[in-house]
């Protein structure tokens, strides 16, 4: 269906169009005006310009070819609804949502493809066109191509830079005129020039000041927008160079045309004031078209900016990005539809009933408890009630080992705390590191003159309490080192191991360190295993149900009748995704692909594995997921060493399940097999 | 009002742990959306020990550099998580810089911003951008910068600091933790305000608020 034939249907109206959402496709749009809007046939006839016969042809051509079912698949609605959502929350003209996933091109390269559909129906001949700078500019001037008009001119928006990347302004424009047959106009020029003096001088040499005015012609501006994180394009564009951004910008989030804005959208001015060559803010706000094309996480908060600032009144991006400042803006994101909605859900947990005191003395009275069911193993530690020691562990001579961390995790970290194990463990509040007194504490208690080892998982708040408590305890003269678990493999890629969360790898780190400990090896030694253990762990969560908090008894996050939450954490966190609820058959599975695949065992190599509940999923479902994993190991074959099954490391009451496997040598497999005694594990 | 003394330290430490009550709720399901729903305990715990540690010593033989460094101390141990090593390391800076001296005058109470502001950089690490209360604090500590520059009056400075810190806090909405517990979730913490950033936002609030009112009965 061409547009040439929707003019011809149309009475009154030869220029209607559908909007930029539905891109050309007239039945798209009329059936989205049909089954989304609800609109009448008559309705959908005014509403696009042609005549109710032409709707229900379209229609009823939209039926038969499956448009319906197939056009509007669930990513291309939530696209179009989401669209139709910026364009009103920002009074955009319009605005162009591509979806953010079913194609291996990158981000870029698509919202580049998107923006030169856009400026293929909107350029007309005659067109003055300003175009900015950047990888997003220069992949709509390569996917652009426009033969049909004339007398187009293309100018570029700012001066020159000698920065040594391919999408300089230079290059953006050239390409981009090349594209559509226009007259390129450059800016001679430099973008940032030394001072005010020369810029005002600049500005009054013929070429320059020619060039400048029909810069002010311009119809049309096409717009990258940059964040000012240090990952973004900005930091190599060398417009800033030289310039301490936080000094004197600290008000900027994101730049335009090589100028900076505020959260609001303000400008922000400091000591490039007066040195820049190129179109001001208020310049671009009075160009009609204004397309503005950007997408990506990192540039959120800066194109929300634009967007406040009015420097866009036609948006592309892509789904993630547009819902993400919707989101921003509190606005509902993707509104819901009927087809979508589920079945009824069961009545939430408003109240979750616990066993408690006061919720304030939880922590305490819970030590005071296990102290009395473990007296044989564990002992108070004087001055402090959030350290305890083992009975039957700090000796002259031994490296002593010292674990901790917030509450919840149970049986940790206590339990893990013996002969063979640790020596000391320091207590926090539910999910909050212990402060600094109680470390130093466990650490002199632990303290056999070989030094002492600490082990906590990797969340800021352990970091810098165990880090102040090992300062303090270099000033008692006793010397600490220090090893952070990173194990769980869904909170950070495998490139960025050292940002992982440190999780329930912790109980084989913990076995590993102790044993070594415990056979009176070198702190060097004790040290570098500990390391090799976490390196060879991998853990990865699933929750099925939230946990609930102590203080409030309320879910700690609400999670759908049919979903489940992956790559869960152990603070009652929201995980990385959410999907619908799989089998037990499917989500070990899920697990399981994703450690080997990092892992990569040989044939015959072993391994020990932790199948953890995350507090509220009993053993029987522990035991289905530990048959499949088996099942899948044999194929791979793999052995299991070891198995540990049950309540290790738990996120309070969450329903869920950790898997942890650790790749085992000949070394770590004897000091896994060392004996130890602790309320948590007992070799003997 | 003429100084700033030990006796207002304590006063004014006062209003903090009252406002963090009050702000502890709303702080709880603000964490609870990216975080572990503690954030408002932690605050109003942590600076609830500073204060009573700060009331049951005010007895005008400390200075105030000891005064902070006792509440620094009261609130570490009070809180541990990541409140606790921040705001300690915070108070510390601005122990430092009234050092041995029992009073200052009055319009020198802004600078406490800025030294917090370091001390928490310095101990966290973490950017303008990156989601924390560095979001908060940081244009607040600026606009601090540029008030005293200006010799704009106490009052003003604290309560254009706190506009700030409130306008930075609003900020975080639309960024991407980058440090932090947060941090961990990528994208889902955009559109969820950062706590840290919102409370520290409110202890400027209750800074500016008590300087207007210790001003006023200063009038009167």
């Amino acid at each position: 269906m061409s547009a040439r034939k929707v003019q011809r249907g149309s009475n009154n109206s030869t220029n209607v169009r559908p909007p930029l959402r539905f891109g050309d496709d007239l039945l798209l749009w009329a059936a989205w005006l049909y089954y989304e809007e609800g609109l009448t046939q008559g309705e959908i006839a005014d509403h696009m310009g042609v005549s109710r016969p032409s709707v229900n042809a379209y229609l009823a051509d939209a039926r038969v070819r499956g448009i319906v079912n197939i056009e509007i698949a669930p990513e291309r609605f939530r696209a179009l609804s989401i669209a139709r959502d910026l364009q009103e929350h920002f009074g955009l003209d319009d605005c162009f949502v591509i979806p953010s996933t079913g194609s291996d091109s990158p981000l870029v390269d698509r919202l580049g493809s998107a923006a030169a559909q856009v400026l293929t129906r909107i350029t007309r001949s005659g067109d003055t066109i300003a175009v900015t700078w950047g990888r997003t500019m220069l992949a709509t001037a390569n996917h652009l191509k426009i033969h049909s008009l004339q007398d187009l001119r293309v100018i570029q928006a700012t001066g020159g830079t000698t920065a040594k990347i391919p999408w300089t302004p230079e290059a953006c424009a050239t390409r981009l005129a090349d594209a559509i047959g226009a007259r390129c106009i450059p800016l001679s020029a430099p973008a940032i020039v030394s001072s005010s003096a020369m810029r005002d001088l600049l500005i009054k040499e013929s070429v320059l000041s020619e060039q400048m005015e029909v810069l002010a012609e311009a119809n049309r501006i096409v717009l990258g927008i940059s964040s000012l994180r240090p990952e973004s394009t900005i930091h190599t564009s060398g417009f800033f160079d030289g310039i301490a951004m936080h000094e004197h910008y600290h008000d900027a989030v994101g730049s335009i045309a090589g100028r900076l804005i505020s959260a609001t959208g303000q400008a922000v001015d400091g000591p490039l004031e007066g040195r820049v060559i190129g179109i001001g803010l208020d310049e671009v706000l009075a160009i009609r078209s204004r397309i503005g094309v950007a997408g990506g996480m990192d540039k959120v908060q800066a194109i929300l900016a634009a967007l406040r600032g009015g420097y866009v009144n036609i948006m592309v991006t892509d789904a993630d990005t547009a819902r993400a400042i919707l989101t921003s803006e509190g606005v509902e994101k993707g509104r819901p539809r009927p087809s979508e909605a589920s079945p009824a859900a069961l009545p939430e947990r408003v109240q979750v009933k616990k066993f408690l005191n006061r919720p304030k003395d939880a922590v305490d009275e819970s030590i005071a408890g296990a102290l009395l069911a473990h007296e044989k193993c564990l002992a108070p530690i004087k001055g402090t009630t959030r350290a305890l020691r083992a009975l039957d562990g700090p000796r002259t001579g031994k490296v002593g080992l010292v674990i901790g961390g917030g509450s919840g995790h149970e049986p940790g970290f206590l339990g893990y705390v013996g002969r063979g194990l640790a020596d000391a463990v320091a207590i926090g509040n539910v999910f909050a590191s212990p402060p600094p007194d109680p470390i130093l504490a466990a650490t002199l208690a632990a303290d056999g003159g070989a030094g002492v080892l600490h082990i906590i998982g990797n969340f800021s708040g352990d970091l810098m309490n165990f880090e102040m408590a090992a300062e303090m305890a270099k000033a008692h003269g006793v010397l600490v080192k220090t090893v952070i678990t990173t194990d769980d493999v869904a909170s950070a890629p495998a490139d960025a191991r050292a940002a992982r969360r440190g999780v329930a790898g912790n109980v084989f780190v913990f076995k590993i360190a102790g044993a070594a400990c415990d056979r009176m090896l070198p702190m060097e030694t004790c040290f570098a295993l500990a390391q090799r253990a976490n390196e060879r762990c991998y853990t990865m969560g699933v929750a099925l149900e939230p946990g609930a908090s102590l203080d409030t008894r309320r879910p700690s996050f609400i999670l759908g009748p049919d979903d489940m939450e992956i790559g869960v954490g152990v603070h009652g966190e929201p995980g990385i995704a959410r999907a619908h609820i799989a089998t037990a058959d499917e989500t070990a599975d899920m697990i399981v692909d994703r450690l080997l695949d990092e892992m990569r065992p040989a044939e015959g190599d072993e391994v020990a594995i932790l199948v953890n509940s995350l507090g509220s999923t009993p053993h029987m479902e522990l035991y289905i997921l530990n048959r499949r994993l088996r099942e899948r190991l044999k194929t791979r074959r793999i052995k299991a060493h070891v198995t540990l099954i049950g309540h290790y490391y738990t996120s309070l009451d969450m329903a869920g399940v950790s898997v942890t496997m650790m790749h085992l040598d000949p070394e770590l497999k004897v000091l896994l097999d060392h004996p130890c005694t602790s309320p948590a594990i007992t070799i003997s | 009002m003429q100084s700033f003394t030990r006796h207002d330290l304590a006063s004014l430490f006062r209003s903090f742990a009252a406002r963090m009550f009050d702000e502890r709720a709303s702080l709880g399901v603000l964490d609870g959306e990216i975080g572990d729903a503690d954030h408002g305990v932690a605050m109003a715990g942590g600076f609830e020990a500073a204060a009573k540690s700060l009331v049951e010593t005010d007895d005008g033989s400390q200075t105030l550099g000891e005064g902070f460094s006792l509440a620094a101390n009261a609130l570490l141990n009070a809180v541990g998580a990541t409140t606790g090593p921040l705001y300690a390391s915070a108070l510390l800076r601005a122990s430092t810089l009234f050092g041995d001296t029992k009073e200052v005058p009055f319009e020198r109470l802004p600078e406490i911003i800025i030294a917090m502001c370091e001390g928490i950089e310095t101990r966290g690490h973490a950017k303008p951008g990156d989601k924390t209360m560095i979001d908060a604090w940081s244009p607040a500590s600026h606009s601090v910068r540029l008030g005293l520059e200006h010799g704009a009056d106490t009052v003003c400075i604290l309560e254009q600091a706190a506009q700030k810190a409130a306008e930075g806090a609003t900020s975080t909405r639309a960024m991407m933790a980058a440090r932090g517990r947060a941090a961990r979730l990528g994208p889902r913490s955009i559109g969820h305000l950062d706590p840290g950033a919102v409370s520290a936002a409110a202890l400027i609030d209750a800074m500016a608020t008590w300087a207007a009112f210790a001003t006023s009965k200063d009038v009167s």
